[in-house]
């Protein structure tokens, strides 16, 4: 059964906005990266997956249950984490996670147990018992996680999960992400303007522009080298890319990096010995690959 | 965990593959949770205090009614019925009790209905197995039996009291035995009018302090604006706008229920049937529960 299916969704907001725009698509199971500019219809794509919006047309299922007409038999097994803000300061993370669980069906015991236990799991111990007005983004982008997982949920829908967040929260953040879809086999759609995170949590991606469908695809699909290595000096990158052209490869300049094209492994050894002879400090060298911008483009 | 060995394990994450409750079941533990709210019952000390301070002034003339017939009936029989002569009766605690309650509904109607909607808190609540409707019912629910237990807890005081003071018991509670059914109609239609008008107000407006002060105006406007009327010798106006204010007719239904002389002298000089108070509340209730839960089937989150 296909985790998420839509078949020429639409949403047209008044005014005439089109948020999303006849989007096919089939999702199985997995970690599925949703990629798109700021206002490509990743949220509304989310929140009519919910049921919080209904679509102008087109039709939409997530696991197996329309979302038009059993929406509620389909929340009770989803998990959403939104990209606003919306949790109460006056409560405790504690109380709070309870509450949300007890909503999601659980009784009241058990609505306790797997509050401590999600907020454990996103990284909260002693704090959960503090007032949630006095938390750092981190510590509430953890809340949020931890009430979309409550109540043990079989697909997690993270609308911009690190927004907010400094380089070390970003890292723990998708890190958590990443171990939700693979240890505990729930699926995640994590939507996303950043390429970079995309590509280091998901296995699948879906790339949306305008609210068309751009790419549904493994990400390595995405990814696969591209022949060219990548040579960067500390300077003088023009000598030696003189020297390499002299030795008889193709090679462009970029910057204080010399992309070299490569036919097969002994272009390698006329790097070496063109950066050895010229004695350049020479920073890195790596194989290029497709990156994420390219679709973009 | 501890082992047996003391040794302590990382079980890591674990399902839950135990029950899971129905909607119905899930908007009542919202409702049980509101009602809660409404009280400050599992918040700080600071969040009881209205809604308790206002539910023990609302008891005290109660109390001391009960207190003064237990002195008087001491001093032994022959003394003054103090039932008749006590102004501090069942079919007078309406009147004396409606200001407290309308301040109860201003001070916690703007908390229970604004705070999701300020917070940002409803796209959690909409996204799980609860509906929109069922958010709306259980938290005007809430609301509207926090209103009935502040409105009904005097009465049960009094009975109380009057059976305790009586002679016999039986005899006290054979006395009282009319008045039960009225006292709870009469807080039914409390709970619905006052949580119905407030929870509407509260619901439409997320900002607390403008609320607190629409619901504040919604129930001393009105009668202001039906004594004007009156002075102006608009008196056709006035009748009718008896039955839009909410303490009038509160009023009006009392003394109806109980077959008294109304409190307000604009229902007294109204002259309106006993029967359009029923009904012009029942209608107002219905209004409500239909305005609340139109916002929250609208409510884009």
């Amino acid at each position: 059964m296909p985790l998420i299916t839509t078949e020429g969704l639409t949403k047209r907001y008044p005014g005439s906005v089109t948020a999303l725009d006849g989007l096919t698509l089939s999702l199985e199971p997995g970690i599925i990266g949703l990629v798109g500019a700021n206002g490509a219809g990743k949220s509304t794509l989310l929140r009519i997956l919910l049921g919080l919006l209904d679509p102008t047309s087109g039709i939409a299922t997530v696991l197996g249950h329309d979302v038009a007409t059993d929406g509620a038999g389909l929340r009770r097994y989803v998990g959403y984490m939104p990209e606003s803000d919306c949790l109460p300061p006056d409560s405790t993370a504690t109380d709070f996670v309870t509450q949300m669980g007890r909503l999601s069906g659980l009784p009241a015991s058990a609505a306790r147990e797997r509050a401590a236990e999600v907020l454990r799991h996103v990284g909260l111990y002693e704090e959960r018992y503090r007032q949630i007005g006095g938390y750092s983004t981190g510590m509430k982008q953890r809340v949020k996680l931890a009430q979309a997982l409550v109540h043990d949920p079989r697909l997690l829908l993270l609308d911009e999960p690190t927004n907010g967040l400094d380089p070390a929260g970003r890292d723990e953040m998708l890190a958590l992400v990443r171990r939700t879809g693979t240890e505990f086999g729930i699926a995640v759609v994590v939507a996303s303007h950043l390429l970079g995170e995309i590509e280091r949590v998901c296995d699948f991606l879906v790339a949306i522009d305008a609210g068309r469908l751009l790419h549904a695809a493994p990400l390595g699909t995405f990814t696969e080298r591209t022949g060219a290595l990548a040579v960067e000096v500390e300077d003088n990158a023009p000598a030696l890319a003189a020297a390499l052209t002299a030795a008889g490869l193709r090679v462009t300049v970029d910057g204080r990096t010399v992309l070299v094209e490569l036919a097969d492994d002994q272009q390698y050894d006329a790097v070496r010995d063109a950066v050895a002879t010229l004695g350049l400090p020479l920073v890195r060298m790596q194989q290029r690959r497709h990156g994420l911008e390219d679709l973009f483009q | 965990m501890t082992g047996a060995a003391g040794n302590i394990y990382d079980l890591g994450y674990r399902g839950y593959d135990g029950p899971r409750v129905g909607r119905r079941a899930v908007a009542l533990a919202l409702l049980r949770q509101t009602l809660r709210a409404s009280y400050g019952i599992g918040r700080g000390g600071r969040a009881k205090l209205v809604p308790f301070g206002l539910g023990l002034l609302g008891l005290l003339p109660a109390v001391l009614a009960v207190g003064i017939a237990a002195l008087v009936s001491q001093a032994g029989p022959g003394g003054p019925d103090l039932e008749e002569a006590s102004p501090i009766r069942h079919d007078t605690y309406q009147g004396l009790s409606a200001t407290i309650i309308m301040l109860f509904c201003a001070a916690q109607a703007p908390e229970l209905f604004g705070r999701d909607q300020r917070y940002g808190v409803l796209p959690l609540y909409f996204s799980r197995s609860l509906g929109r409707a069922d958010y709306a019912l259980a938290r005007l629910g809430g609301l509207a039996l926090a209103v009935f237990a502040l409105s009904i807890a005097p009465h049960v005081v009094l009975t109380l009291g009057a059976i305790l003071a009586a002679s016999d018991p039986l005899t006290g509670l054979a006395k009282e035995a009319p008045d039960v059914p009225r006292s709870l109609a009469i807080s039914v239609l409390d709970a619905g009018v006052l949580a119905g008008v407030a929870g509407v107000i509260a619901a439409w407006t997320p900002r607390r302090a403008y609320a607190t002060a629409a619901i504040i105006g919604a129930f001393i406007v009105p009668p202001i604006v039906v004594a004007l009327s009156a002075r102006l010798a608009a008196g056709g106006l006035a009748r009718a706008l008896v039955l839009v204010t909410p303490g009038d007719l509160l009023d009006g239904a009392n003394a109806a229920i109980f077959g008294s002389i109304p409190d307000s002298p604009a229902v007294a000089a109204a002259g309106l049937p006993a029967w359009s108070y029923l009904a012009a509340a029942s209608i107002g209730i219905a209004a409500c529960v239909a305005l609340v839960l139109r916002r929250y089937l609208r409510i884009t989150v």
